[in-house]
């Protein structure tokens, strides 16, 4: 104990226990650089994509947490209401493409037109 | 919510199986394409995550999503689990190492250690058959792991339909597909083909071939003094080819390691029989007939020289793999490299898309890889992972072994930072005495006024294990006097280890 004491007297370690591992309660998703990357920057294409992709529903929020992350994590439902807001409207169009209207491909019209679905089965 | 409804108890699909598809009219793509456009009642689940590429950066992922409780599919063409490091990197390789030091010890250093030693002769197939016993071991393993932690295992290639499916040729013939709201791409790398020279991995052959020669060449040429080529170049020298590295830098082991260690390895290497050539280029190669012609000059311009080999090892590095991935189908771009850019949290530009391993920034190591496959997982699950990319060990499993974490001489006189250095040989610690082992040294790199740990460079025996001590402290940030005060056994080659932190702050004992 006191040799330990002494010892600490002349040198400051560097290595000390912190306590348990935890994860900080405030985290910023912004995405910036990685750590290894040669790059100073993210591309442009980083920011455009995500503005196209979250112009309407709970991922448009304003805070500094809603740009990924945590959003993952979460079951969608939980998420809120993705309904344009009172006086707002969107259209399908502009919508991820998945959601978006499929147009007919020749091969189902044929299928359509050549007297039922099962023919061509 | 959108999707065109087609109701449950219509028997069939519109367009019918996949297999009479494809004997109609149609492409398989575009009959895929339809099928998974409208969403009908036989498409596959959603997973939670999708994991391209079961090399270290993937499986390791998918079996920490299995055990986070995602629904998790692993994608993976070659076959076997593992990556290049167990099939054909790491893991082969570290086999015929071993086994070619112990042939190699067997015949030049018994007499000296009082064991007389009969008739020793190669068995090259039965090596090779104990680095595949090995390898397949080791992959199975990986398989169980999978099974245990409920990671569906796709065999087949997998690339991009959209930015939430990913379509897959199964290796058994036949297509599927799998929808993912995360998506992982963990592809890896490939070898870099030197320009001129045709890879056939018989005469002209990457890291894949050298682990797989059926004879020991006469002469063999080594195309790249990193530690790929002087790993390879040490088994095939060992087992007594004569070998040749051309490297175009001034140093070898690449612009990781530090320059004095560079030297004293090359030097052991050399006493080995191993030839360098550094500063040199290689300007043509002629693989046409039945040797390899490689011709050479010095880096700056000079005389021309013409190297003549039987197998000719290119090993002038690796590119990140991402042929056939459909990158283009999601607007996926790469750098000027073909890695893949990524944020902090390795996320693509589509956020749900991450990416993983070689085929991203960052050194090609399979313990980086592995680092990544747990944080971007977790940066799913809780939204904070860790990887420190300031200390990630190397280490390059010649004899003796070579290892380093964090910053070199060199880095530190680039960036203006006043560092102190210390150093112990191998030739003062009382084990390597014993073990007549004692070739190298441990050499620490502290900052000058704070004396926190900057670097820790090995050559020497077990450098390979003693580097996890330096990460360690690294990690910590601890200082040379923090390590120096900790207690190490006695008599071990760890010793030398904390001497050389001693020798940083303060004084060696034992030199």
């Amino acid at each position: 104990m006191n040799a330990t004491k002494q010892l600490l007297q002349h040198r400051q370690p560097m290595i000390r226990f912190l306590g348990k591992r935890t994860t900080p309660s405030k985290l910023d998703h912004t995405p910036k650089v990685h750590p290894a990357s040669p790059s100073q920057s993210l591309p442009e294409s980083f920011a455009t994509y995500r503005q196209k992709a979250q112009q309407h529903g709970p991922l448009n929020q304003s805070n500094q947490y809603s740009t990924g992350g945590w959003i993952g994590s979460k079951p969608g439902a939980s998420l809120g209401p993705i309904e344009a807001g009172k006086g707002e409207f969107f259209d399908r169009a502009e919508l991820p493409k998945r959601f978006q209207r499929l147009a007919w491909t020749q091969d189902e019209i044929e299928a359509v037109e050549s007297g039922g679905a099962s023919l061509r089965a | 919510m959108f999707r065109p409804v087609v109701p449950r108890a219509a028997p069939r699909s519109l367009l019918g199986p996949a297999t009479a598809a494809q004997s109609t009219f149609r492409a398989s793509n575009i009959y895929f394409q339809d099928r998974l456009r409208r969403g009908y009642a036989s498409e596959a689940e959603e997973k939670d995550l999708v994991i391209i590429g079961g090399g270290v950066a993937g499986y390791v992922a998918a079996i920490k999503a299995g055990q986070s409780g995602l629904k998790v599919a692993c994608i993976e063409k070659r076959g076997s689990l593992g990556g290049t490091c167990l099939n054909v990197g790491c893991i082969p390789s570290k086999s015929l190492l071993n086994n070619s030091h112990l042939y190699h010890q067997i015949l030049h250093d018994t007499k000296n250690r009082g064991i007389e030693v009969g008739d020793v002769k190669l068995n090259l197939q039965t090596m090779m058959k104990a680095k595949e016993t090995s390898v397949s071991g080791l992959t199975k393993g990986i398989e169980f792991l999978f099974k245990k932690n409920n990671v569906e295992y796709i065999k087949g290639t997998g690339a991009f339909q959209d930015e939430n499916t990913v379509a897959v040729n199964l290796i058994d013939g036949g297509e599927t597909s799998v929808r993912g709201k995360n998506i992982f791409i963990a592809t890896g790398s490939e070898a870099t083909p030197f320009p001129g020279l045709t890879i056939d991995e018989k005469k002209v052959i990457t890291s894949t071939g050298a682990i797989a020669l059926q004879q020991v060449p006469k002469k063999m040429v080594v195309i790249g003094g990193g530690i790929i080529g002087l790993e390879m170049g040490s088994v095939w020298s060992r087992l007594g080819a004569e070998v040749t590295v051309v490297e175009f830098l001034g140093q070898i082991g690449g612009p990781g390691m530090d320059a004095e260690i560079a030297k004293m390895t090359q030097k052991m290497l050399a006493k080995q029989g191993m030839k360098f050539k550094l500063n040199t280029k290689v300007t043509k190669g002629d693989d046409s007939g039945e040797s390899v012609k490689i011709n050479t000059e010095a880096a700056k311009g000079g005389k021309e020289e013409i190297l003549d080999a039987d197998v000719v090892l290119v090993a002038i590095g690796r590119r990140p793999y991402t042929a056939g991935l459909g990158l283009d189908n999601i607007g996926l771009e790469t750098d000027e490299k073909g890695r893949l850019v990524i944020d902090q949290e390795y996320r693509t530009k589509i956020p749900h898309i991450r990416v993983i391993g070689d085929v991203t920034f960052g050194p090609m190591l399979a313990h980086k890889a592995e680092e990544e496959g747990v944080a971007a997982v977790e940066y799913l699950t809780k939204g904070y992972g860790h990887v420190n990319y300031g200390a990630i060990p190397s280490v390059m499993y010649t004899h003796p072994e070579v290892a380093w974490v964090g910053q070199n001489e060199q880095e530190l006189k680039a960036a203006g930072v006043k560092y102190r250095v210390g150093s112990f040989p191998f030739s003062a610690n009382s084990r390597a005495k014993t073990n007549l082992d004692t070739e190298g040294i441990v050499k620490f790199i502290s900052d000058a006024n704070t004396d926190r740990i900057l670097g820790v460079h090995i050559v020497g025996p077990n450098a390979g294990e003693m580097i996890a001590e330096g990460t360690l402290a690294l990690e910590y940030g601890a200082s040379s006097e923090d390590v120096a005060r900790t207690s190490h056994a006695h008599p071990t080659l760890s010793e030398a280890f904390k001497e050389a932190a001693m020798a940083t702050y303060d004084k060696a004992i034992h030199y």
